[in-house]
């Protein structure tokens, strides 16, 4: 199993949260998180803004489904053509157990 | 060391807490957070209440039957030694479950390191 997070814009949330709930991946944790990227945060005349409200999304999958779930979230979070700075990034780390708490059972 | 996410309802986070520490788990950190979960939930519910309560704000409307509804959970993180690990599922397990949908989820995953910032400490003396 892998974690993915995904740190997108506040704007595409909705987009990609349908997007994936079509391609049958409902299940989805969404926090709220401000940061900035390695371009410093947005800079207005002299002032640099580093802390930009962005939205995080938490899903764990099989290993399998990681690559599409990442292409989908890319593909989807992507501003423009060509994307833009402050698209977001996307962290995939492992996972050695998941447990549902209704029922005790081990795995997704 | 292993990081336990655990994502629980809103109103047994005060139960979790209790049992945790009764169980020398002191140590944790959680956010509000939102999310949705394998099944589907039904809305029809409120779909119905937002066509009949003509006085409801437009906005709180548009709010819950347009918006991505998720559903407000509670994110607990804990990080505990390897042998520990059962033991704080366990317990989260058995506070939270009602046999119902929507408990939760938890998730172990793997820490590399643990540094204590007011001495430095690093490893399990840490945690």
């Amino acid at each position: 199993m892998l974690m993915i997070r995904a740190i997108i814009r506040p704007e595409r949330v909705n987009v990609v949260l349908s997007e994936l709930c079509d391609a049958g991946f409902p299940a989805v944790t969404k926090i709220d998180v401000m940061g900035r990227g390695k371009q410093r945060g947005v800079k207005v005349g002299d002032v640099f803004y580093d802390e930009i409200p962005k939205e995080m999304l938490i899903m764990v999958v099989k290993d399998e489904d990681k690559d599409d779930v990442v292409k989908l979230i890319m593909k989807n979070a992507k501003t423009g053509q060509k994307g833009a700075f402050g698209d977001g990034k996307i962290f995939v780390s492992p996972v050695e157990e998941a447990y549902t708490i209704s029922s005790g059972s081990n795995g997704l | 060391m292993k990081e336990i996410m655990a994502i629980i309802r809103m109103d047994m986070i005060n139960k979790t807490k209790d049992a945790l520490l009764k169980e020398d788990f002191p140590s944790f950190h959680c956010k509000k957070v939102m999310g949705r979960g394998k099944k589907k939930v039904d809305y029809s519910m409120l779909e119905g209440l937002i066509s009949e309560n003509e006085r409801m704000s437009p906005m709180l409307a548009e709010v819950i039957s347009e918006g991505h509804r998720l559903l407000p959970k509670r994110l607990l993180s804990l990080i505990v030694e390897d042998d520990q690990v059962k033991k704080a599922v366990e317990i989260i397990i058995n506070t939270n479950s009602k046999g119902n949908q929507g408990d939760g989820k938890i998730f172990v995953l793997p820490v590399t390191e643990t540094i204590r910032v007011r001495t430095g400490e690093t490893g399990n003396e840490a945690i």
